[in-house]
């Protein structure tokens, strides 16, 4: 892969990773969601697999068990569907209810449907490069050279 | 004959150890709760469909808790000692034991609930369980065809009736508004409805207790290990269809229709199950006739109406558990001593068994109704509420006990009496349980107040009014003791004279396998079978006929549905303003697209047409002012085209190239093209008559908007994604989780890291 594909694509990691970050936590006040988000950070590591190769990116990411996300997404999108049964409410029932100020961070709201985000950011993120990785892995196999 | 090696006690013992003591514990609760005076367990469980969890332990659920937990201990207790013989005889590893006791306590622990349910869909749900729990049990040695059939048989009848139960709970509450069982018994009033109702009930009771006509499939289940069939035979399964009837008996009861039903079923499956059974040579297979054959007193009993047959039925029920579960381990003892399932092969074996000689003497003499065993007392009852009904009711008792005593006689003859035949060690964990079973018959005899004051209190929960069960001894010539004396004597001529039953007996069995039910549940299978392998092919030739699988109905169906709506004013078209410009222009090419789609065969191009058309859609959005959708659209069209790239990396070039030069040939050349071409033309009319209609003055959109600031969300896209509809989200996400896997295991052939 040719050196500018290389230096762009290290320039451009963060920036990406950072606009994820910042659709995902501005979910409730503007354009774009947990998915999104996952969908952009997995594009990021994407672009490093395509400059880099598989097994340096894995390596220098420490990216390896970055799918294994996807479940820990898929349990806890699930825990916190179930959440309100426990003190009797319908499920993914709000909270904070209606008409109470949820807990700020700085300018973030802190809400259930929140946590319900990052979830399904995770699980978005995790199943993208784990299919990534899958298909870089029998790429490999297949033509049975190094990475490219 | 045959012993587990050492080291494979582990895998067994734990687990047996864990369900014999669910069985006892389970047995001491219910009998320490029912001598409390019972109780009720009263769970919401879905309360915005009026479905509660409602257990009570009235004499009817004590009475099948305690058989099912009862019956299990000494079933459980055997099953340690048979498994391991079982599982080496076959040379499969000790690690299929676990799942043998967990079905089994399954099993119990959904008929008890089964028992003490007093909700029609808490009912239904355990009815099922019990199927379930069955089907596995049954189909336990599932390396052997005949076990599979048997359990898919079992539990296809027992399954599709089961649905007609399920109905007639939703029948009752249309027309009772209740699935409380208790509430339904109030508000029930004699009629049309009720006897639908009942009817249906009454059908799925007789499915799962095996009559006539659907009892066919209870000799087969006999495929299951010994245990198994001991206990589904005894306690579980084939109880569950008297225990509804019992159960649910005040709706049953005031239809005559229907309790003749019963006495004809009953007396059918008496007749047919007793002849059959006399011409049985393997032993589980007579046993398994006779169980029909005696559960058809049961429903002959509730078709007999009246307090006094309905405490003959529980009577009957817990006589008939010990004693058949004693005859099936019996059986399993004697093929563990010799090595053969046939009476013909077998004789003589008093000598070398008597403990299991006498025990299973017992429970011969408590089916054919001797004194001493609780058997007497049944049937003296049985009797009784068979004479209040008339002669001819009476006549028919006799001759019925009379089989049975033919029969049984001869199945205890063949085994124990005779030339004797060579036989192996039996260990005492499989001698033991019988006996126990036995002396409890005994015991029972010998003080019958026990089982007697057990069996009126489940009649009083069947007729909803105080009953009585008065039995003792009497040494008069009353009609019940002249009436077994008549018993006996029948009994002894046919065994003493087989010529006399042989011939017709024979022809009887014969003509059931010729022209019976089982052909036709065959025949019927085999058809579904055929219509669905005809579909199948159908739909999953290749993709294109899948494609069009979904394209022909769904675009017939919305043909048929603009066709038929009236035209006049429903297609507008729009004015086109100045601004719109960037709009059309994203919408046109994303036309370009759709057509070069269809034009390219080049793997790579088709890959870059498709995502332009993706990101001409993504344009579309995000002038129409869907800014969240178009970010995601643009999104997830970049990733998927790199990874079609990807995708596409790993097919050999040749194989690319070959694929691309494939032209489709023949009649399909113009049939896709032409199914493609007309559905899109109906999915385009369907389109724009919604866009023509003026949007309703109060969507579901605007009622997002207005509670969004609610949901502290100031993006309505965001708040309904992950709050108001999250559970769609949810459910979507879970596909995404669900394709990672199937991704990922497809490349790594099956592997998943």
């Amino acid at each position: 892969m040719s050196l500018l594909v290389q230096g762009l694509a290290r320039l451009l990691l963060a920036p990406i990773l950072m606009v994820a970050f910042a659709v995902l936590v501005k979910g409730y006040a503007d354009v774009g969601d947990g998915f999104a988000a996952g969908a952009i950070a997995s594009l990021a590591i994407l672009l490093q697999y395509i400059a880099f190769g598989r097994e340096q990116t894995e390596r220098t990411l420490a990216i390896r068990l970055l799918p294994a996300a996807a479940f820990v997404g898929l349990l806890s999108a699930l825990a916190i569907t179930a959440a309100p049964l426990a003190s009797g409410d319908p499920l993914l029932t709000h909270t904070p209810g209606a008409g109470t100020e949820p807990i700020h961070l700085g300018t973030l709201e802190l809400i259930g449907a929140f946590a319900f985000d990052i979830a399904v950011f995770l699980l978005v993120l995790g199943a993208t490069l784990g299919i990534i990785h899958a298909i870089a892995r029998e790429a490999e196999r297949v033509e049975g050279i190094e990475p490219r | 004959m045959i012993d587990a090696p050492r080291g494979r006690a582990t895998a067994h013992s734990l687990p047996a150890a864990v369900a014999i003591l669910a069985a006892a514990t389970g047995f001491a609760a219910t009998l320490w709760c029912w001598s409390q005076g019972g109780g009720v367990l009263d769970l919401p469980w879905a309360a915005s469909l009026d479905i509660r969890l409602r257990f009570e332990l009235d004499g009817l659920g004590a009475l099948y808790t305690l058989l099912a937990t009862g019956v299990a201990l000494p079933v459980f207790v055997y099953a340690a000692r048979y498994l391991p013989a079982h599982l080496a005889q076959q040379r499969r590893p000790a690690s299929h034991a676990p799942r043998f006791y967990g079905l089994l306590v399954l099993f119990m622990v959904s008929m008890a609930g089964l028992a003490m349910a007093q909700d029609m869909v808490a009912l239904f749900v355990f009815w099922d369980l019990t199927a379930v729990a069955s089907y596995f049990l049954i189909a336990y040695d599932r390396h052997e065809d005949s076990a599979r059939w048997a359990a898919l048989m079992a539990l296809l009848v027992t399954g599709v009736s089961a649905v007609l139960l399920l109905i007639g709970a939703l029948v009752l509450y249309a027309e009772y508004g209740t699935f409380s069982v208790p509430e339904l018994f109030e508000r029930a009033q004699p009629g049309g409805t009720l006897t639908l109702a009942g009817g249906l009930i009454a059908v799925a009771a007789v499915a799962k207790s095996a009559q006539v006509p659907l009892h066919f499939w209870l000799p087969r289940a006999m495929a299951a290990p010994t245990p198994v069939s001991a206990y589904l035979h005894s306690a579980a399964m084939v109880a569950a269809g008297v225990l509804l009837l019992g159960r649910l008996y005040p709706l049953i009861e005031p239809s005559a229709l229907l309790r003749d039903g019963l006495l004809v079923v009953g007396g059918a499956s008496i007749a047919v199950g007793g002849v059959i059974a006399l011409t049985r040579d393997e032993m589980k297979q007579l046993l398994a006739y006779s169980t029909f054959s005696q559960y058809g007193y049961v429903v002959f009993l509730y078709g007999l109406g009246g307090a006094k047959a309905a405490v003959a039925a529980a009577f009957y029920v817990i006589s008939h558990a010990l004693a058949k579960s004693a005859l099936f381990l019996t059986a399993g003892a004697v093929t563990q001593a010799t090595g053969s399932k046939k009476l013909s092969e077998v004789g003589g074996l008093a000598r070398d068994l008597p403990l299991l000689a006498a025990a299973s003497a017992a429970a011969v003499a408590a089916i054919v109704a001797l004194p001493l065993t609780v058997g007497f007392f049944a049937d003296e009852l049985f009797f009784a509420a068979a004479l209040e009904r008339g002669p001819w009711a009476a006549a028919l008792a006799v001759a019925a006990a009379g089989l049975t005593f033919a029969y049984l006689g001869r199945f205890w003859i063949a085994i124990f009496l005779g030339p004797p035949t060579p036989s192996g060690r039996v260990p005492a964990a499989m001698l033991v349980p019988v006996a126990a079973l036995g002396a409890c018959l005994v015991a029972t005899g010998l003080w019958p107040e026990p089982v007697a004051s057990l069996a009126a209190a489940a009649g009083e929960a069947s007729v909803r009014a105080p009953t009585s069960a008065a039995v003792a001894y009497h040494l008069d010539a009353r009609s019940e003791n002249l009436m077994a004396l008549a018993t006996w004597s029948i009994g002894l001529t046919l065994l003493a004279l087989p010529a006399l039953w042989r011939a017709p007996a024979g022809a009887v069995a014969r003509l059931g396998t010729r022209v019976g039910p089982e052909r036709l549940y065959a025949a019927g299978l085999r058809r579904v079978n055929r219509l669905s392998d005809r579909v199948h092919d159908l739909e999953v030739r290749d993709l294109r006929a899948r494609v069009a699988a979904v394209l022909v109905p769904a675009g017939a169906l919305v043909a048929l549905g603009v066709l038929a709506t009236p035209t006049a004013g429903s297609y507008r078209v729009g004015e086109i303003a100045a601004r719109d410009a960037a709009l059309v222009l994203m919408l046109a090419l994303a036309c370009v697209a759709a057509v070069a789609a269809t034009l390219q065969n080049h793997h790579l191009t088709l890959t870059l047409v498709l995502a332009t058309l993706g990101f001409a859609l993504a344009g579309v959005y995000a002038f129409f002012g869907a800014p969240d959708v178009a970010l995601v659209a643009v999104v997830v069209e970049t990733l998927l085209a790199l990874l079609l790239f990807g995708v596409l990396a790993l097919i050999p070039a040749q194989v690319l190239r070959r694929e691309a030069e494939i032209r489709t040939r023949g009649s399909r050349r113009w049939r896709d093209p032409l199914i493609g071409v007309v559905s899109g033309l109906f999915a385009f009319v369907l389109a724009w008559g919604a866009l023509s209609r003026p949007s309703p003055e109060r969507s579901v959109a605007a009622e997002h908007i207005e509670l969004a600031p609610d949901a502290h969300a100031k993006d309505v896209v965001t708040a309904i994604l992950a709050d108001f509809r999250g559970l769609d989200t949810l459910g979507e996400v879970t596909v995404v989780a669900v394709a990672l896997i199937g991704v990922v295991a497809l490349l790594r052939r099956g592997r998943l890291w």
